[in-house]
């Protein structure tokens, strides 16, 4: 059985003198050495406090959390010891001034590395991110980009046995992301280093994480909130629906009766523009308006519908050049009913309209 | 003012400012340090006093330590008026306030995420601190230098504290004072030239110091 990177019980956690109440609330966490975890919310849900808090900058107000099988606030030394096998990098890291070298020797210096590994073990971190060779270029005047690929470096080069990432490809452009998260991916199976990360792309959460952590306002959820629809299930005998809103329609496949949750993942949701005769007719065909778009990764973009429901859609990037869709404009989403994936009953749940 | 008086002058300037200039950093810097990193109730009541402290006229603190240091005053078994060391004294309290507001203004500047990232690479919350402080180290030195320029500059402390003996505790500003008391008013600007360039040249001298560090 593998050892438990973190156990964590009935942690509360609220920001003293914050203007915004805001508490993280979490019954059970367990999180095993060499897995990864992706946590998955909307801006404000809790994951970078949990991070926080997984990264021991801060003390859960209430309940305990173990690292490693042992209380790492026992302590002033110990939480420095604890602290320097989980490190975290931030969203928008923070880059010392001085340069790239001295940034990634921090670290080692503070740990009393001896000063002869330095050079090879900052040359090697540098590499896998992609940035050879730039050991004495000055932290200041990086690009966004390039300053989260040196935090990610700075914090590969300790070789932690937690590295905790907040968004570690939102400033990085579509391939290059992609080669990150390999690398963190390859890092979490050969050094078994436990990963924890936030995203709010589902996809990615996916495709990495062994595990995925749903969070809103600060609770474990038990879906994304992604397309999440719920409502009262009515059967014909051949297929279901739900009708999150009066008159509209979510068909999916099986027989089920009572209040459901259904999600829809937005790399099955297709897009075609208003009167696209591609779109056929059928079941799960909802008109709306492209109230956002932005670019993921991966060359994907994220676009959000909004008409009688909203749906987020991943859509290639030169799918969208084709099919013009651009802001305001209205389109059409089609799924197929075995796109919908039924969650569970879930009383209390309803449409999701967080963005 | 022969030459060797000239001499004997400058060097008690360097020597009790820079010495006030060290010791009120080393209070200060840590006050500052502590101030801009924890909130608690009364905080803003300390910082309108240091404000306020640095609006005190150098005459006030020169009389208010005369009173403490003078033969009657609480601390005159010491027999520290007139003397070089009263008048560092003097100075520190002077010159106190005005290292802590600028250097509690440079340390808020210091982006959050410093210490931050300095926690989570590892560093204990006292390497933290002195990350924070490295950050944060033109604008602190800054500070420092204001401090001694302040402090360099002063003639009310130094002239009650010290009371501008020859060769003893007469330092560049009460010898200006002399000079144009006597109506040598030449030499006053001459004295006053010398001290401007003195200031001068250790201002370029650390600047020149840090940049090559960089």
């Amino acid at each position: 059985m593998r050892e438990t990177a973190y156990a964590l019980e009935r942690i509360r956690f609220a920001y003293s003198g914050s203007p915004v109440p805001f508490q993280l609330e979490l019954d059970l966490l367990r999180i095993s050495a060499g897995d990864m975890l992706a946590l998955v919310g909307p801006n404000g849900a809790g994951k970078t406090t949990l991070l926080l808090l997984l990264a021991l900058l801060a003390r859960p107000s209430q309940g305990r959390l173990e690292f490693f099988g042992e209380d790492p606030w026992a302590g002033d030394e110990k939480a420095v010891r604890a602290r320097r096998e989980a490190v975290l990098v931030t969203h928008h890291p923070y880059l010392f001034k001085g340069t790239i070298f001295d940034n990634i020797a921090f670290g080692l210096k503070v740990r009393r590395i001896p000063e002869a590994e330095w050079p090879p073990r900052i040359k090697e971190a540098l590499s896998l991110v992609e940035l050879p060779g730039l050991e004495r270029k000055p932290a200041s005047g990086l690009s966004a980009g390039q300053a989260q690929r040196v935090a990610l470096a700075r914090a590969l080069a300790l070789r932690p046995r937690v590295l905790l990432l907040d968004e570690p490809t939102a400033n990085i452009e579509a391939g290059l992301a992609l080669r990150i998260e390999a690398i963190v991916h390859e890092i979490c199976r050969k050094a078994e280093t436990t990963v924890v990360f936030s995203t709010h792309n589902f996809s990615q959460a996916s495709r990495l994480g062994d595990e995925i952590l749903y969070l809103s306002d600060g609770r474990r959820v038990p879906f994304s909130h992604e397309n999440c629809f719920s409502g009262t299930a009515e059967t014909d005998g051949r297929q279901s629906w739900i009708e999150p809103r009066p008159g509209i329609r979510i068909i999916f496949e099986g027989a089920r009766t009572g209040h459901v949750t259904c999600v829809i993942n937005p790399e099955k949701i297709r897009l075609f523009a208003a009167g696209d005769p591609a779109a056929g007719d059928g079941p799960n065909i909802f008109a709306g308006r492209v109230t956002r778009l932005e670019m993921t990764e991966a060359d994907l973009a994220l676009v959000r519908v909004s008409g009688g429901l909203t749906f987020r859609v991943t859509v290639p990037l030169m799918e969208i050049e084709a099919q013009g869709v651009s802001l305001s404009r209205p389109v059409l989403v089609r799924f197929g009913p075995e796109a919908v994936e039924i969650i569970g009953s879930e009383p209390e749940l309803r449409e999701n309209t967080h963005d | 003012m022969i030459v060797h008086d000239l001499l004997l002058a400058i060097g008690i300037s360097l020597k009790t400012s820079g010495l006030a200039a060290l010791i009120a950093s080393l209070l200060a810097i840590p006050a500052a340090l502590y101030l801009a990193g924890t909130d608690f109730r009364g905080k803003r009541v300390v910082l309108l006093i240091n404000q306020t402290w640095m609006a005190a006229p150098t005459v006030v603190i020169g009389l208010l330590f005369y009173s403490l240091l003078g033969r009657s005053g609480p601390l005159g078994r010491f027999g520290l008026l007139y003397t070089q060391t009263a008048m560092t004294i003097g100075q520190v309290f002077l010159i106190l306030p005005l290292i802590i507001g600028f250097s509690y203004t440079a340390l808020r500047q210091v982006d959050r995420r410093a210490r931050l990232t300095a926690l989570t690479l590892g560093a204990s919350r006292r390497q933290a601190g002195w990350v924070v402080l490295r950050e944060a180290r033109f604008a602190l030195l800054v500070a420092v230098l204001a401090g001694f320029a302040r402090a360099v500059s002063e003639v009310g402390i130094a002239m009650m504290l010290g009371g501008n003996i020859r060769n003893a505790t007469r330092n560049i500003t009460t010898a200006i004072a002399l000079e144009t008391a006597k109506g040598e008013f030449s030499n006053g600007v001459a004295l006053g030239a010398i001290l401007l360039v003195i200031t001068l040249g250790i201002n370029a001298l650390v600047q020149a110091g840090l940049r090559s560090k960089e």
